[in-house]
């Protein structure tokens, strides 16, 4: 039985009808067409759909989404200001951090959480802060370099 | 080495800015209007008949638009494998899209599609499925014992390929040895763990035309099985070209069950339908096979190889899939050709079992390989106090050697021996102590591993397609726009054919552009897998390339009143050689060979030439000169915890000979990404089945382990080691499979260095060397 519910999503207000099951993925990418949050797994395994809720990074596949009415909530759609890119898009592109890319959105979320909150972390703050996504073609090792970049490109 | 302007500088991937604002074009985001989405009813059993099969309550659910049944689906035994043709007699064709006979706990029995996923899902809980179940085997040696159950008629002891391959006189051979060293390897069953699921949306118009996105390696293999399956002309199939997709690394290389599936539940509804897997779907989809291998060498006291036994027991599971090639790619490159060696016998066996199918994997049957022949020249060096890098010096094919697959062709690029010493150098081997001698609880080791001889795609392989095509389109703003249908399966394939075409164009990276291709607009190619696009399909976009280009000097000849042969591209001019002032620019060339015949002028129509019209424009189709071998080489420090039988790894260092380096950044991911796959089969990766029903117990990233970012060394440290290899696009060869190889024998001999503990089953979990170290 759908329920009308309120998300902020982006800045943006969405009134939408969810199923009490749908998790905040699937709404995401099926009623918003929000297709940066990938589905990996949908078992809280992998880290492609790491979004943001309050600022914490989580899997979107393991949230409700009824349960994040009151909550702001941001997707890879959402860090982009002013028509420039975050520093860390930019430094996944500038890293050679980017191979198949299905877990570059996620890896993002997950990394930019420890960016604000960490001006100038260090390398295993760095491991640990994106320990939940999982990568099969860069060996991390770009990906932390990324990290780093948008770090010293931020301060 | 040829002198290059474009190759050898790191660019921005073309693709890089889509990805990281969300990645739109992943064939997991198509969505087209009235789409139907299919699930799969999957058997619990791993080997039982299907008595009766009543779908009628979920025929009757609302939403639900068709069922398929086993008695829906043409019953064409096919072989899914894409890089052959359907009914190569090296390949084995004993797979149906649905069977009443299932094989394996998993495989799809019914499908259903909805207007949704979910009630997709809720009708096949609907459906009643009455089965007879048959007894079923597991093991491999148990499948081929005498009254094993018989999972395909007329398959004897459940062999499904026998290939047995000698060089010399192997019994002669190791009567020439002064010592022979026996050992059994046994290696297990991983994923490739492509982050993309595996999915596809098929529609079909009214004349039956099917049009296909899936995310694959391979659009014209797809077409082919696909028509072949569904005993329909190949040309009534249209494969869309993705314009990228979340990764392959061998997996998607065959047609699964789920294309099919939705092309017969579209021609039955005329509605596009869309079939996503789940991440456990994936689990049990493909799979690196496992192999047995019995390994016996003989050596000369002054350590030499002599003779070369070998027994290799692949398990394929139910059906041989590419169990039937994975074997001999296994047994040629992973054991007979490694290293130099007149007196060899090996022999392979694929094997049926209720196992899951297996499938594609970077190395293809070479990390079994590798493993049980590194591991052994470990145990021969440390019995024998030969140093091992020394001993793989003595016993390596050298630059200028004919080529050990192909002796017509000879080593001309090869760099083997300069890996070796580079690497051993970089690492600090000099200064390797014994094994076992660290005093501390946790004791460092250094180990390495070799992939002595490896492709650049299968030129030489019997039944493989191997040939590759590219069209080459000048835009009048200056830039190129290429199409091939080499898929970028995440390893950078863009990238690198963009940066082939604006070399030989004159034009600068960004200046060419991938664009749209499917299976009617597009020559034909084979997959990207094999480590073949750099040199296979590179040599294809560079012709295209230079006809292109030949095309625009001849153009510009004419205007210029120069013969083409005296023209250069440069900086987007087109320039006489020599003569600075006499140049004119791509654009107005493309722009003139494009512009109308006559040309209204104050004087009135002049009339132009007739002979400079037409596109600006190159096409190639063709099979690549040969198959030069890269050579790699791995050294890897680790640390063992002697109390937990914990390992870390703390150093790697990778060399390869690849010919011209065209993509640094690029290469350095493959190495480093690479390694990742490496460590993960070397420590942690399984898939695990439940031994009496044969369910896959280790189907979600919660049970199957592989390496996350603080497992990983902080720095894989790569040594490109470059030559001309005359035969490639600007003197390129390939990377990519050998870094997957060379990091399981590396971390297992660093290991035995550490510890002086001998694991010869992948994995090597902590159990396993507290029992070495006769601590559990």
């Amino acid at each position: 039985m759908k329920q009308l519910i309120n998300l902020e999503i982006n800045g943006e207000n969405h009134e939408l009808a969810v199923e009490p099951q749908d998790s905040l993925l699937r709404v995401l990418r099926e009623n918003l067409g929000l297709i940066g949050t990938k589905k990996g797994c949908d078992t809280g395994g992998c880290g492609c759909c790491t979004i943001h809720v309050d600022g914490k990074a989580v899997y979107s596949c393991m949230v409700y989404a009824m349960s994040v009415q009151d909550k702001s909530v941001v997707s890879i759609e959402g860090i982009a200001a002013n028509d420039k890119l975050d520093p860390l898009q930019q430094a996944f592109i500038d890293a050679g951090a980017v191979q198949c890319g299905y877990c570059t959105c996620g890896t993002i979320m997950a990394a930019r959480e420890l960016l604000a909150t960490v001006s100038d972390p260090d390398e295993e703050q760095i491991r640990h802060a994106i320990a939940g996504n999982l990568c099969r073609c860069t060996g991390y090792q770009k990906i932390v370099d990324a990290i780093k970049l948008a770090a010293e490109n931020s301060a | 080495m040829t002198n290059t302007t474009v190759l050898g500088k790191s660019v921005p991937r073309p693709d890089a800015l889509d990805k990281v604002t969300g990645g739109k074009q992943y064939p997991v985001n198509v969505v087209l209007p009235g789409m139907l989405h299919a699930k799969l009813l999957r058997s619990p059993y791993p080997h039982a008949r299907i008595v009766n099969i009543d779908a009628s309550a979920a025929a009757k659910l609302p939403g639900v638009k068709a069922v398929l049944l086993p008695e829906d689906v043409p019953q064409r035994k096919y072989c899914p494998v894409y890089f052959v043709p359907t009914l190569a007699p090296s390949m084995v064709q004993d797979m149906l899209i649905m069977s009443n006979t299932v094989r394996y706990a998993g495989q799809p029995v019914a499908a259903v599609a909805a207007t949704s996923a979910g009630i997709a899902e809720q009708a096949l809980e609907l459906i009643e499925v009455e089965y007879e179940e048959l007894p079923a085997v597991f093991d491999p040696d148990a499948a081929m014992a005498d009254g094993a159950p018989e999972i395909h008629e007329g398959a004897e002891n459940n062999v499904a390929v026998n290939p047995v391959v000698a060089f010399g006189d192997v019994e002669a051979g190791f009567e020439k040895a002064d010592h022979i060293f026996e050992g059994t390897y046994q290696t297990q069953r991983v994923h490739t763990c492509y982050m993309e699921p595996r999915v596809c949306v098929v529609d079909s118009d009214t004349g039956g035309n099917l049009t296909v996105h899936s995310s694959m390696q391979h659009l014209f293999g797809l077409r082919e099985k696909l028509a072949f399956v569904l005993d329909m002309p190949e040309s009534r199939v249209k494969v869309i070209k993705p314009a990228y997709i979340g990764g392959g690394f061998g997996g998607k290389l065959d047609i699964g069950y789920i294309e099919p599936v939705a092309a017969l539940l579209s021609l039955k509804t005329g509605r596009p339908v869309r079939i996503e897997q789940t991440r456990y779907e994936d689990f049990i989809s493909t799979t690196r096979n496992p192999i047995k291998v019995y390994l016996k060498t003989g050596i000369t006291k002054d350590g030499r190889f002599v003779a070369r036994y070998a027994e290799s027991t692949l398990d394929c599971g139910a059906h041989a899939t590419h169990g039937a090639e994975v074997i001999n790619v296994h047994g040629m490159f992973g054991i007979l050709l490694t290293y130099p060696c007149a007196d060899q016998h090996w022999e392979g066996k694929t094997v049926y079992t209720n196992n899951m199918i297996g499938g594609g994997y970077r190395g293809y049957g070479s990390p079994q390989g590798a493993f049980a022949v590194e591991s052994q020249i470990d145990e021969i060096c440390e019995e024998l106090g030969f140093d091992p890098v020394e001993f793989r010096l003595n016993n390596s094919y050298k630059q200028g050697d004919p080529h050990p697959f192909n002796p017509q062709a000879k080593l001309d690029s090869y760099r083997f021996q300069d890996c070796l010493q580079q690497a051993a150098e970089r690492i600090g081997w000099s200064s390797r102590t014994p094994a076992g001698s660290d005093q501390n609880v946790k004791k460092r080791g250094i180990g390495l591993g070799c992939q002595p001889i490896w492709v650049s795609g299968c030129v030489g392989f019997p039944d493989i397609y191997e040939h590759s095509g590219a069209i080459v389109k000048l835009n009048r703003d200056g830039t190129a726009d290429l199409s091939t249908a080499a898929v970028d399966i995440g390893s950078g394939q863009i990238t690198t054919l963009c940066m082939i075409a604006a070399e030989e164009l004159g034009l600068t990276a960004d200046q060419v552009r991938m664009t749209y291709a499917d299976t009617d607009t597009v020559p034909f190619d084979a997959p990207s897998h094999a480590s073949r696009i750099t040199y296979s399909a590179g040599n294809a976009v560079k012709a295209a390339a230079g006809e292109a280009k030949q095309r625009l000097l001849e153009v510009a000849g004419g205007l210029l009143e120069a013969s083409p042969d005296d023209l250069e591209v440069r900086d987007g001019m087109v320039c006489v050689k020599g003569s600075p002032d006499a140049k004119i620019s791509v654009v107005d060339v493309v722009t003139r060979a494009e512009a109308p015949f006559v040309v209204m002028t104050e004087e009135g129509p002049q009339p132009t030439n007739l002979a400079e019209k037409g596109t600006i424009i190159g096409l190639s189709s063709m099979a690549p000169p040969a198959n030069p071998s890269p050579a790699s080489v791995e050294f890897v420090e680790v640390e063992v915890d002697t109390e937990t039988g914990e390992v870390e790894v703390l150093r790697v260092v990778f060399a390869h000979d690849l010919g011209k380096l065209v993509h640094p950044a690029g290469a350095e991911g493959q190495v480093e990404g690479g390694f990742q796959q490496g460590m993960g089969y070397a420590l942690m990766e399984n898939l695990v089945f439940d031994p009496d029903s044969g369910a896959c117990l280790s189907s979600d990233f919660l049970d199957y382990k592989m390496p996350t970012a603080v497992e990983m060394p902080p720095k894989i440290e790569s040594i490109f080691i470059e030559s001309d290899e005359p035969t490639g696009p600007f003197g390129a060869k390939s990377l990519s499979e050998p870094c997957v190889t060379v990091p399981a024998p590396a971390i297992a001999n660093a290991i035995y260095n550490a510890v002086g503990v001998r694991v010869r089953e992948l994995p090597i979990t902590p159990e396993k060397i507290l029992a070495g170290l006769g601590k559990l």
